[in-house]
């Protein structure tokens, strides 16, 4: 760039100008985000108690964690978490071609479907402590009444997480179908005409035509909805409070070390190795992602 | 001609269609009836019932207010709410300016370095986050549950993609007639991406309204409390006050309603924008 080399006072001030835009955003960032981070990696070679430290003891919170059960335990729990990226994906995509061939209502629909996207975590988690409930929640009767078994949603393993997986859904389905919707509307109408006009069913022009043009918001989706996956915490901590912690993932189990048992160290092991599994996880997806779209 | 024929529908589609919507709608509105039952329901009713119409009442709803203490965080709800939404539209937007548009030495370091930030959960960083803020003596303050959070690598994202949307000839125009940056960017960039910058500011309204962790980690004083805390907290304590805290989470959700409705045509423009770029 022309600017660092003429030294021209005008050109030096507009290399200032993009710092000085960046600067309050990069100020929150590093102060509030990227220094934390930093100290977390620091505390995990730590040992550091609500009661003593930081003192250094080198890779000791790593060899317990990884000799330990619980860690893995939670960690299996985050990735049977991820189940909920297909069953989102589905819905989601079920919803955008509904909305998008619903002429009449389709304003309504959308405000009925967008509302659980505007509703608190601990709102939809609090009305769905109600529908779960073990006793006489309206699931077990409707369960009881036909005859099957009763399910304890709230305190065993695994429908904790399938509960929490639910809310997670119903919570998350809404705002993907506005990316599905975004996506079928720049469908170009000739493409599917032109197919129906070549004798394809809708079925068939759906498939072949349509979910392909799709392939972008397909990878958006994936990847935004399984890092939310390995990174949930709200819903687990309202709908299935109380459940045992080795029936919850690996978020909640760092913020119970933290809250409860007060170990720092410990905690901010867990959470160095969560960072680098969200990390390998997601660049993995995305080069899947490349190699299928090259 | 063709076209008319091939946009009918066949009739079967039609129906399966409908059934699907009312399907759909059901999944998204049965929890909420299940809340508002329990809202309106009186002492008789169990907890996971739905009341008959003589078993309602509204007298939970002045009870969430004065008994459950709520009038006060849904203010303060409110307070921290459209703080947070100014700060983190106006702050990406800037950020995302350069980013976009200039060429400067680092400047892709700088955007793998905000991208990275999305990854890291706010549980993992909570300790040193904590100590930071009572460092800055915004322990207990309203300030101390926006300022951490006052801008998000998300947003920032969102508002550079928009950004390179826009044809460079729009802004280039304005630098030849003599616009500084700060005029470019307040007088094209931000007239020009407000699809995008309105659906930042509903969606940092929705997070900022439904946090709970971090207010209930940083704030102590009931006074103080943000809404879903003061939720969390009544949700703790005797069940005579499950129905208070059913009757406030219901208030809680009619503001997120409303700005729905308010922003419905620029939130679905904006979505549009961002999720075509991919």
């Amino acid at each position: 760039m022309p600017s660092a080399s003429t030294g021209h006072s005008l050109c030096s001030r507009r290399a200032l100008t993009p710092w000085g835009f960046l600067a309050p955003a990069l100020a929150v960032l590093v102060l509030f985000s990227i220094a934390p981070t930093l100290a977390v990696i620091y505390y995990s070679f730590t040992s550091y108690t609500a009661f003593a430290g930081p003192d250094w003891v080198g890779l000791e919170n790593y060899h317990r964690l990884i000799a330990g059960s619980r860690f893995w335990f939670c960690l299996q729990n985050s990735f049977l978490y991820l189940l909920v990226t297909p069953i989102i994906m589905a819905l989601s995509l079920t919803a955008a071609v509904v909305v998008h061939s619903t002429a009449r209502g389709g304003k309504l629909l959308r405000l009925l479907l967008f509302l659980p996207v505007v509703t608190p975590a601990i709102v939809a988690s609090m009305s769905f402590r109600v529908l779960f409930n073990e006793t006489d929640g309206v699931i077990n009767t409707a369960l009881s009444l036909l005859g099957l078994p009763q399910v304890r949603w709230l305190t065993q393993y695994p429908w904790t997480l399938i509960s929490a997986m639910i809310v997670t859904a119903w919570k998350g389905f809404g705002y993907y179908m506005m990316v599905f919707l975004a996506g079928l509307i720049a469908v170009p109408r000739e493409l599917e005409e032109a197919a129906t006009i070549d004798g394809a069913g809708r079925y068939r022009t759906f498939w072949h035509v349509v979910l392909p043009s799709l392939r972008p918001m397909l990878a958006l989706v994936a990847t935004i909805s399984s890092i939310g996956a390995l990174k949930v915490f709200d819903e687990l901590y309202i709908t299935v409070q109380g459940a045992p912690i080795t029936h919850q993932t690996a978020v909640p189990l760092i913020y119970r070390t933290l809250s409860q048992d007060g170990e720092y160290g410990t905690a901010a092991a867990q959470g160095v190795l969560l960072f680098v599994i969200i990390l390998a996880f997601t660049l993995i997806q995305l080069r899947v992602q490349r190699v299928r779209d090259a | 001609m063709h076209s008319a024929t091939t946009h009918t529908t066949p009739r079967h589609l039609v129906v399966l269609n409908v059934l699907a919507a009312l399907l759909l709608a059901i999944i998204a509105v049965l929890p909420m009836v299940w809340l508002a039952g329990v809202a309106v329901s009186d002492a008789t009713v169990a907890v996971n019932r739905l009341p008959t119409p003589a078993q309602m009442t509204t007298t939970n709803f002045s009870g969430a207010w004065q008994a459950g203490g709520l009038l006060r965080p849904f203010i303060n709800s409110l307070i921290v709410t459209c703080i947070h939404a100014l700060l983190n539209v106006f702050l990406a937007a800037a950020a995302a300016f350069p980013l976009a548009r200039t060429r400067f030495r680092g400047r892709d370091t700088v955007f793998v370095i905000i991208l990275a930030t999305l990854m890291i959960p706010e549980q993992v960083i909570l300790v040193p986050l904590f100590r930071t803020v009572v460092k800055m003596n915004l322990y207990d303050t309203l300030a101390g549950v926006v300022i951490p959070f006052a801008v998000s690598g998300f947003g920032i994202y969102l508002c550079r993609q928009a950004m390179r949307s826009i044809p460079r000839e729009m802004d280039e125009a304005a630098a030849i007639d003599g616009a500084s940056s700060w005029q470019v960017f307040r007088h094209v960039m931000l007239p020009l991406t407000a699809p995008t910058l309105a659906t930042l500011g509903v969606f940092s309204v929705i997070a900022s309204w439904s946090n709970l962790l971090w207010p209930l980690v940083v704030l102590q004083s009931s006074s103080n409390y943000t809404l879903p805390v003061a939720l969390d907290q009544l949700l703790g304590m005797f069940s005579a006050n499950i129905r208070f805290a059913y009757a406030g989470s219901v208030l809680a959700v009619i503001p997120m309603i409303a700005i729905y409705l308010l922003m419905q045509r620029w939130l679905e423009r904006g979505l549009l924008a961002g999720a075509v770029k991919g």
